[in-house]
C-alpha cells in the first residue's frame, strides 16, 4: 500500500488499518455511486452523508494508527460541517418542494445555459 | 459711432435676424416675420450707408480666434471702398429684394414664411461676412456660408424632387470651388505666412512665382463654381428651382458674383500672376459666349435668364481679368440692379400665371400686367446694352476698357465680349416679345392675370428707377465721368478712363447692333415675318446642341455621377462585403459559436455536473499521488 502500515489496538485485539481503508473505501465508492445515480434528492443528500463519513472512518482510523488526535478532531470537524451542509440542503429541498414537488433532480434543470 | 462698431454691426443685425426666425421654431407670428425678415436688412443698410457717407475705412480686429504656435488667425473686418461698394449692393438690393419677398412667399404656411426669411437673413450675414472679413479664413467662412444658404434656399420646396436634386447640385459644385479656395489659402500661407489680406499684399512682392499662379488659378477655381462660369456652370440653371426671390438675390444679384468680388479683392495678387489673371479674363469671355447661346432656345423664363445671369457674369470676370477692376464692378452693380428687377418682374408673372415658368404658355401680359411689362421692358434693354439704361454703360465700360488695353488677349476677349452683345439682344428682344407683347397664349394657366401686390410692385419699380438712371454713376463709355471708377480707385487702381474716338465708335456700331437685334427678335416671335421654327428645321444639329446645353449634364452624369455610382456599387460589392463586412461578421459568428459550444457544458442536470466534479477530484487526487510517490520513491 501507500501508507506505512500499523496496527490498531482495539481492546486487546490488534486490527490492521487496511481493513479500515477497505470499508471506508468501499462506504465512500457507495455514496458516490448513490449521488450519481439516484434521482430522489433525499436520497442523494443521505448518500453524500455517506461519503463524508467513509473520509471520517479514515480519519479515524490513521488517527488511532499515528497515535496523534488531530484526525479525530478533523472527524468532529467534518461532522460539524455536515450537520450545517445537511441543513442549507434540506432547507433549499423544502423550499424547492414549496415552488413545484419534484422528487427529481433531472427535473431541476431550469438553469440549462 | 466708430467704423470698429458699424463694421461688426452690419454682421449682428443680419445674425440676429435669422436667429431670432429660427429661435421661434419657425412658430413666431406672420407680422413679426414680416418686420423682422426685411427689416434687419435695412438697418444693416443705413449702417452701411453711414460708412459710405462718413468715407470710413480701416482694418478692425476684434479678437484672435485661433493661436497656434506661430499661427494665428484674428478676426478681422477689412472696410474700404471695396467692401463698402460690395455691402451696399447687398444691403441695398438684398432689402428691396427681402421686401418683395414679403408678398410673393405670402402664399407659404407660416412656417414656411418664417423659415424663409431666416435662411434669407443668414445669406445676407454669410455675404457680408464673405466681403468684409480681413483675412482668408473668415473669407472662405462666408464662402461656404453663402453656399450652405443657397443650398438651403434652392432646396427651400424640400417636397418637390426636382428642388432637392438642385439644391445637392450646387451644393456639390459650390464644395469644390471651397476646396480650391481652401487650397490656396494654404499655399498663401505655406509661402507667405500670412493670412490677413494687408499682411498678405504686403508680402506679395513684385515678381510672379509659381506658387501665386497656383493661388490665382484655385483661387478662380472657387470663383468659378460660386459664379457658375464654365465648366463648374451646371448648377445655376438647375437652382432656378428655389424661389424667386431667391433667384433674384443669390443668383443674379449677389452670391453669384463673389467670384468677380474675389477676383477684385486679389488684385495685387492677379496683377503680378499674370497667367492665372488672363485665365479669367478667358473663362470669363467664354461662359460669356456660351451662356448667351444657351439662352438662345430656353423656354423656361428663369432658365433664360439664369444663362443670361451667367454671361454677365462672364463680362465681369472679362472685365477684372483683362485689369478693368473698376469696370467689372460697376457691371456688378448694374447687373444687381437690371437682373434683380428682371427676376422680380418674372416672378411677378410666375406668381400671377399659377407657377408657370414657360414661355410658350405666356403672352399677353403687356395688355394684362402693365406696370410689370414696363419694369420687365426696362430690365430687358438694360439687358441688352440699349442706351440710356444702366446696362449701356456698364457693358460698354467693360468692353471699351478690354478694348483699349490694346494687347492681344484684350482685343479676342473684346471680340467675345463683342459678339456676346448682340446675342444678348436677341434673346432679350425675344423673351420681351414672345413671352410680353405676344397675345395670350390659348393654354395659358390664368384667364385674367391680377397684377401683384404693391409690397412686390413698389421694389420692382425702385429698381426700374435705378436700372434706368443708375447708368449715370459712370458715363465714362461715352467719355463722360466716372464715379464708381474713381469710388474703388484706392482699392483697386487707376482705371483707364480716357475714351479714344475708335472705342466711341465701337461702342456706337456695338449699340446699333443690340437695337437691331432686339427689333430683329421681333421679326421671329412677334410677327412671325420670319419662322424661328425654319431655322430649326434647317440646323438641327445645332439646336439639338444648344437645346441640350451643350451636353454638359449628359457628360458631367456619365463621367462624374455614373462613375462615382459605378466605383461606389463596386467597392461594396468587392470590398465592404467580402472584407469590412467579413471581419465583422467573422468576429461576432465566432464569438457566438464558442459561446453556444460551451453553453453545452451548462446542462443544468445536477448530477452530471456531479459526475465532472468526481472525475475532477478523482484526476486530482491521482496526480497527486503519483506526484508524491515520485518524491518518495
Amino acid at each position: 500500500m501507500f501508507l506505512a502500515a500499523g496496527d490498531i489496538q482495539v481492546g486487546n485485539e490488534t486490527l490492521g488499518v487496511t481493513g479500515f481503508l477497505l470499508l471506508a473505501t468501499a462506504l465512500f465508492v457507495l455514496g458516490a455511486i448513490g449521488v450519481l445515480i439516484r434521482r430522489n434528492p433525499l436520497v442523494m443528500l443521505i448518500c453524500i452523508e455517506l461519503m463524508l463519513n467513509a473520509v471520517n472512518l479514515t480519519l479515524v482510523a490513521f488517527a488511532r494508527q499515528l497515535n496523534n488526535l488531530e484526525g479525530q478532531l478533523f472527524a468532529l470537524m467534518t461532522m460539524t460541517v455536515a450537520a450545517a451542509e445537511a441543513v442549507v440542503g434540506l432547507a433549499i429541498l423544502v423550499d424547492i418542494f414549496r415552488v413545484r414537488a419534484v422528487d427529481d433532480v433531472d427535473e431541476l434543470s431550469e438553469l440549462r445555459g | 459711432m466708430t467704423g470698429q462698431l458699424a463694421a461688426i454691426l452690419i454682421l449682428v443685425l443680419p445674425a440676429l435676424g435669422g436667429i431670432f426666425l429660427g429661435g421661434f421654431n419657425w412658430r413666431g407670428p406672420r407680422l413679426l416675420t414680416q418686420l423682422i425678415g426685411p427689416g434687419v436688412v435695412w438697418l444693416a443698410f443705413l449702417v452701411v450707408l453711414w460708412l459710405f457717407f462718413s468715407g470710413t475705412t480701416g482694418d478692425y480686429t476684434y479678437w484672435t480666434w485661433i493661436r497656434s504656435g506661430g499661427f494665428s488667425v484674428p478676426f478681422n473686418l477689412h472696410v474700404d471702398h471695396l467692401s463698402v461698394f460690395m455691402c451696399l449692393v447687398i444691403t441695398g438690393v438684398g432689402g428691396l429684394i427681402v421686401t418683395y419677398a414679403v408678398g410673393y412667399m405670402d402664399h407659404e404656411t407660416d412656417g414656411s414664411y418664417a423659415r424663409f426669411f431666416c435662411y434669407m437673413d443668414v445669406f445676407v450675414l454669410s455675404m457680408l461676412l464673405l466681403v468684409l472679413a480681413g483675412n482668408v479664413v473668415f473669407l472662405i467662412m462666408g464662402w461656404a456660408g453663402v453656399g450652405l444658404s443657397s443650398y438651403l434656399l434652392i432646396g427651400f420646396y424640400y417636397w418637390r424632387r426636382t428642388a432637392v436634386v438642385a439644391a445637392r447640385k450646387a451644393f456639390v459644385m459650390n464644395v469644390i470651388g471651397d476646396v480650391g479656395m481652401i487650397l490656396a489659402g494654404f499655399v498663401l500661407f505655406v509661402t507667405y505666412h500670412q493670412i490677413t489680406y494687408s499682411g498678405l499684399f504686403g508680402a506679395l512682392g513684385k515678381s510672379d512665382s509659381w506658387q501665386l499662379e497656383l493661388a490665382g488659378f484655385l483661387l478662380l477655381v472657387g470663383g468659378i463654381a460660386k459664379s457658375a462660369q464654365l465648366p463648374l456652370h451646371t448648377w445655376l440653371p438647375d437652382a432656378m428651382e428655389g424661389p424667386t426671390p431667391v433667384s433674384a438675390l443669390i443668383h443674379a444679384a449677389t452670391m453669384v458674383t463673389a467670384g468677380v468680388y474675389l477676383v477684385a479683392r486679389f488684385s495685387p495678387l492677379y496683377n503680378v500672376a499674370t497667367g492665372a489673371h488672363a485665365s479669367v479674363a478667358i473663362v470669363g469671355a467664354v461662359s460669356a459666349l456660351f451662356a448667351a447661346t444657351v439662352a438662345l432656345v430656353q423656354t423656361d423664363i428663369k432658365r433664360v435668364l439664369a444663362y443670361s445671369t451667367m454671361s454677365q457674369i462672364g463680362y465681369m470676370f472679362l472685365a477684372v481679368g483683362v485689369g478693368a477692376y473698376s469696370a467689372g464692378m460697376f457691371h456688378l452693380l448694374s447687373h444687381a440692379f437690371f437682373k434683380a428687377l428682371l427676376f422680380m418682374a418674372a416672378g411677378n408673372v410666375i406668381h400671377a400665371l399659377a407657377d408657370e415658368q414657360d414661355m410658350r404658355r405666356y403672352g399677353g401680359l403687356w395688355k394684362d400686367m402693365r406696370t410689370t411689362s414696363i419694369t420687365f421692358l426696362v430690365g430687358s434693354l438694360s439687358l441688352a446694352g440699349i442706351i440710356p439704361f444702366v446696362g449701356f454703360f456698364s457693358k460698354e465700360s467693360v468692353l471699351g476698357e478690354a478694348f483699349s488695353s490694346g494687347t492681344a488677349l484684350g482685343y479676342s476677349v473684346w471680340a467675345i465680349g463683342f459678339v456676346t452683345a448682340v446675342l444678348t439682344a436677341f434673346y432679350t428682344g425675344r423673351m420681351w416679345w414672345f413671352a410680353f407683347v405676344r397675345p395670350a397664349a390659348p393654354y395659358r394657366p390664368a384667364e385674367h392675370p391680377h397684377e401683384a401686390a404693391p409690397v412686390m410692385l413698389v421694389p420692382v419699380a425702385i429698381l426700374a428707377v435705378l436700372a434706368t438712371f443708375g447708368g449715370a454713376l459712370q458715363t465714362s463709355a461715352l467719355g463722360g465721368w466716372h464715379l464708381v471708377s474713381d469710388f474703388l480707385k484706392p482699392v483697386v487702381g487707376e482705371a483707364a478712363t480716357q475714351t479714344s474716338a475708335l472705342e466711341l465708335a465701337v461702342t456706337t456700331l456695338t449699340l446699333l447692333l443690340a437695337i437691331a437685334a432686339f427689333l430683329l427678335a421681333r421679326q421671329f416671335w412677334l410677327t412671325g415675318a420670319w419662322s424661328a421654327e425654319g431655322w430649326r428645321r434647317r440646323l438641327p444639329a445645332v439646336t439639338a446642341l444648344l437645346e441640350h446645353k451643350y451636353y454638359f449634364d449628359e457628360i458631367y452624369d456619365a463621367v462624374f455621377v455614373r462613375g462615382m455610382d459605378t466605383a461606389a456599387h463596386d467597392s461594396e460589392r468587392f470590398l465592404e462585403a467580402p472584407l469590412i463586412d467579413g471581419a465583422v461578421r467573422g468576429v461576432g459568428s465566432a464569438a457566438e459559436s464558442s459561446a453556444s459550444g460551451l453553453s453545452m457544458t451548462q446542462s443544468g442536470l445536477l448530477r452530471s455536473y456531479l459526475l465532472v466534479f468526481l472525475g475532477g477530484a478523482v484526476v486530482a487526487a491521482a496526480l497527486v499521488l503519483y506526484t508524491y510517490s515520485r518524491l518518495v520513491g
